[in-house]
């Protein structure tokens, strides 16, 4: 039986990304304003349907919502690659809206085989998003460590299912909570089940150790795409993950919990080191999205008793918004300076002082330091059911973390906002710049509105997310 | 609008007016607008202090804020806070004083690849940087829910950061990164824990506002409220700091500039003191009790650890950066008492130490200015006859800093000594005599080290160097600051009870009076 109520807002989605690619496809001259247009349309649509009498509550709406907007800023920001020739806006637009309508599908699910086949309808075109761009050895290369990554965790995943489908002999999530409570088979293998299922999921959140497929891939794709993978495909694998610890195998919490801690404790640790010694924008922005997923990670310890999987998705939505302008700031520079070395930010407030405070404004948000509140606010949340459920130690790792975090977001923002720095000479390969950059900044602007507006109220944004 | 909301955030609105329009500004019309405002600020505190009525805390406001955590904006001032930021606004009016005519310290002779931004810029930015670490310093000790003190807390951290990574020790660019990065993770990592410990305790007490955290009855007991306490406790005292964990402060107050060390230890280090007050002692007093013994004895071995490292300094910025981990060490002392006369000692000497360190680094940068470096062996002997105002008043600052009686620094050890003779509620009477022993011989040795640092400095065969002649052209600023200081730490010394009677009807509140 199909859900219309709660399929529609996907399938919106999904007849935008068709609509996208139709368009690219009649229209003959490459153009990027058409596909971005229908795109943008789609997800406008999708949005009200959501926020209509009829959409998804509770969860489910937070974060479909994360993945509408995310994948809007994303569209926004994608514009910076108009000039690429390499680059053809129709597949672009048609994978970024199909792996979307993956991604909220997947955090409404209600059964397994709904899970695997948004998983699945989430994963393939962003694997192919990262080696979009033709003619680039580091894409494919990105493309090919993804894929093989993405084949082995679904794997993984489908056989934890099959398992679980053994055991009780249903695939919905509701009867498997009850079955599995009543049914005979042994413990043991039954939480053999649960942890594989669980593993494939966290290889697409990239909790260590199944995190080293992150900076090779965000390496290898454009800056829009990486984008795109720290937030929405990681939000749609965020829901998934709630839903499943929560409701087919909430019974099993006691075997589970010490797991997701340890992988928490390990993921925040692990990329904040990795961030350490980047020497690149980039590359500190995938390894710090594999520690803000170790945090998103820890409040799940606490999904039954405390409130767990609200803290998560809170903590969630205020990432995703400071990522998104953090990517799309990096992905402006690229544009406009050639490159996203340190020194092609170093002064980089100086020669673009807009950019340069969207940027530091989103960097104290990750690192949670005032004035940014809201990000504060965001560890708060995480770190709260954390201790309520008794999980001091993991508690003290992400205050360790927090004090690490902060030792490479503070630098990088002191290198923009340094009076110093070489002349970097402008490359605006573009014959027609203001456009589509405008566009970008228009985006990026209103993110870090966003993140003005929550650090005043916080509620704004908290308590949509409950 | 309510006039202590207007006394905390309009140094930072006033900051980020000049950052905003800072190429139209000129360095000294940035800093006169930053006396101004810390003067402004400093006459709303105490005007909310003035209409004061009956209730525990002058000018509360307390509204809705974070309805989904339960946080409320809520801000007061009572009296161990009133006098902590009554300083902090006379501080930081001093500091951006001291901005106008000072030659900007960012000129690198050493290290011509360098290059050298604008000197004008250069103090703007210094200026709104002090400002903003001003209101963020007004609003911890005026916050009275956990998260707004912790919000404020932390607000101060990135400016000081910035602060000494770039207009820190010109001589000395990577020395002066390693101290700001040190500082800012030390500290950060104790707020850090703190912050878990305040979740503890809010936990288990359902409220994260002070004033009903210090009321409520029956008074958090049991493990949870114990861990939460300790992890307060350690993130407060690297703030302190409480030696062991004072280990980032001698670099960071010497790499800083001038502002910086003046800051850093005439107000950061009471954002940790006034913590142990506000939220240890005052929220959770049955684990504090448990705790009390500890913090005393580690508070103990920090003024004399200090006191020996001071005696072994080269540098005059790290023995004056070693002597605030001594003078502390007494706070420290007060507050593990837990007894009124060891909190109103903890205040007083936090205030005391304010204005005597606070000095002490005006001075000591003065000299780094003039001869470049604050070694001894850069500095020479003979003050008095080199530079003779600058020596007495630099002499007077010392002798203030080693207690002499009549000085504002005599009452806050002696209170504080006195809290351990007396014992107090908490501590055992073998351990508190001990430690009263322990912290006399460290009043001896405070002594000893100050008479050698003037000896060694301004006493002796005048050693003349030809930047001697800059001494005379004396800064205006500077001797306009020194006199201010001196007379208020004159002040506070001849009449005590201006301060003890502002701080004594708030102690009962404090320490569980209202149960």
């Amino acid at each position: 039986m199909i859900d219309w109520d709660l399929a529609g807002a996907p399938l919106v989605v999904a007849i935008g990304a068709v609509v996208a690619l139709m368009l690219d496809a009649f229209i003959g001259a490459r153009s990027w304003r058409w596909p971005s247009l229908a795109g943008g349309v789609a997800l406008g649509l999708a949005g009200l349907e959501l926020l209509g009498p009829r959409g998804p509550d509770g969860l489910g709406l937070g974060l479909s919502l994360v993945i509408v907007l995310g994948t809007l800023m994303v569209l926004l920001s994608a514009a910076v690659m108009d000039h690429e020739d390499s680059m053809p806006p129709g597949e672009l637009h048609f994978l970024l809206l199909a792996s979307a309508a993956g991604a909220m599908c997947m955090v409404v699910a209600r059964d397994f085989v709904t899970l695997i086949v948004a998983l699945e309808l989430l994963s393939l075109p962003s694997i192919a998003m990262v080696g979009l761009r033709r003619a680039d050895i580091g894409a494919a290369r990105g493309a090919w460590t993804f894929f093989l990554v993405s084949v082995v965790s679904t794997a993984v995943t489908l056989m934890g299912i099959s398992l679980v489908y053994g055991f009780t002999g249903s695939l919905g999530f509701a009867e498997v909570l009850s079955r599995l409570g009543d049914s005979t088979a042994p413990d043991r293998a039954v939480v053999a089940a649960v942890v594989i299922t669980v593993v494939g999921l966290l290889f697409k959140i990239g909790a260590v150790p199944f995190h080293m497929w992150i900076p090779d891939t965000y390496r290898g794709a454009s800056i829009p795409v990486a984008a795109y993978l720290s937030v929405v495909s990681k939000a749609g694998a965020v829901g998934a993950l709630v839903l499943v610890l929560g409701v087919p195998f909430g019974g099993y919490a006691a075997a589970w919990a010490p797991m997701i801690a340890v992988v928490a404790a390990l993921t925040m640790t692990v990329g904040n080191i990795g961030a350490l010694v980047q020497r690149d924008a980039v590359g500190v922005l995938a390894w710090s999205s594999i520690a803000q997923a170790g945090f998103i990670l820890a409040p799940m310890v606490a999904l039954g008793v405390a409130g767990g999987a609200r803290a998560a998705v809170q903590y969630l939505a205020i990432y995703a918004v400071a990522n998104l302008v953090a990517f799309t700031m990096i992905g402006l520079v690229r544009r406009r300076w050639g490159g996203t070395t340190f020194r092609h930010l170093t002064g980089l407030a100086r020669r673009d002082p807009l950019g340069g405070a969207c940027l530091s404004l989103a960097l104290l948000t990750l690192a949670g330091f005032p004035p940014a509140v809201i990000g504060l606010v965001a560890k708060y949340a995480v770190l709260r059911p954390v201790v309520e459920a008794g999980y001091g130690w993991l508690a003290l790792v992400m205050a360790v973390n927090v004090a690490l975090g902060l030792a490479y977001y503070l630098p990088m923002m002191a290198r923009i906002l340094s009076q110093e720095g070489d002349e970097i000479t402008v490359v605006e390969p573009s014959p027609s710049p203001p456009h589509a950059v405008g566009v970008a900044r228009t985006s990026m602007v209103l993110g870090t509105l966003a993140l003005v507006a929550t650090s005043a109220y916080p509620d704004l944004i908290l308590v949509p997310m409950r | 609008m309510n006039l202590l909301v207007i006394a905390v955030f309009l140094p930072a609105l006033v900051g980020v007016v000049a950052l905003a329009s800072r190429h139209a500004l000129r360095g000294a019309v940035a800093a006169r607008a930053g006396v101004a405002v810390s003067i402004v600020s400093l006459v709303l505190l105490a005007a909310v202090w003035a209409t004061r009525d009956a209730a525990a805390f002058a000018g509360e406001v307390d509204v809705r804020w974070i309805d989904a955590i339960g946080v409320r904006w809520h801000l007061g001032i009572d009296g161990i806070s009133f006098p902590l930021t009554l300083m902090t606004a006379f501080l930081s009016a001093l500091t951006c004083w001291s901005l106008i005519d000072d030659a900007p310290q960012e000129q690198t002779p050493d290290d011509p690849a360098e290059p050298s931004p604008d000197p004008e810029q250069s103090v703007v930015m210094l200026v709104v940087l002090v400002l903003v670490i001003q209101s963020a310093a007004l609003g911890v000790f005026s916050a009275l829910d956990l998260i707004v003190f912790f919000i404020f807390f932390e607000l101060a951290l990135v400016p000081m950061w910035f602060v000494i990574n770039r207009w820190g020790d010109p001589h000395d660019r990577e020395g002066r990164r390693v101290a700001a990065t040190r500082f800012l993770l030390f500290t950060v990592l104790g707020s850090a824990l703190m912050l878990v410990g305040f979740i503890a305790i809010a936990l288990s007490a359902g409220s994260l506002q002070i004033p009903e955290l210090a009321a409520q009855s029956p008074v958090l007991t049991g493990t949870v409220p114990l861990l939460g306490a300790v992890a307060i406790a350690v993130g407060l005292a690297v703030k302190a700091p409480v030696w062991p964990l004072h280990i980032w402060l001698p670099d960071a107050h010497s790499a800083a500039p001038t502002v910086g060390s003046v800051l850093l230890a005439g107000v950061f280090l009471k954002l940790g003191t006034y913590g142990l007050i506000r939220v240890l002692v005052a929220i959770a007093p049955e684990p504090s009790a448990t705790l009390a013994p500890y913090l005393a004895t580690f508070a103990v071995v920090g003024i004399i650890y200090a006191s020996l490292a001071c005696l072994r300094q080269s540098d005059l910025k790290r023995l004056i950066a070693y002597s605030s981990v001594g003078h502390m060490g007494f706070v420290v002392l007060g507050v593990a008492t837990m007894s009124p006369v060891g909190i109103a000692a903890a205040v007083y000497a936090s205030v005391a130490h304010g204005l005597i360190t606070g000095m002490l680094f005006f001075h000591a940068g003065g000299l780094k200015r003039r001869y470049g470096s604050a070694t001894f062996a850069v500095l020479g002997r003979g003050l008095y006859a080199r530079a003779p105002w600058l020596a007495v008043s630099f002499a007077f600052a010392a002798i203030a800093s080693l207690g002499l009686p009549g000085l504002a620094g005599f009452w806050g050890e002696m209170l504080s000594l006195r809290s351990a003779y007396e014992v107090g509620p908490v501590l055992d009477r073998g351990l508190a005599w001990t430690l009263l022993g322990v912290a006399a011989v460290g009043v001896v040795l405070t002594s000893a080290y100050v008479v050698v640092m003037l000896r060694r400095l301004v006493q002796g065969v005048p050693t003349p160097d030809d930047r001697d002649l800059d001494l005379t052209g004396e800064v205006r600023s500077e001797v306009g600051i020194s006199v201010l200081l001196v007379a208020s730490i004159v002040v506070l010394g001849l009449a005590p009870g201006l301060l003890v009677g502002v701080i004594e009807p708030s102690l009962p509140a404090v320490l569980g009076g209202g149960r």
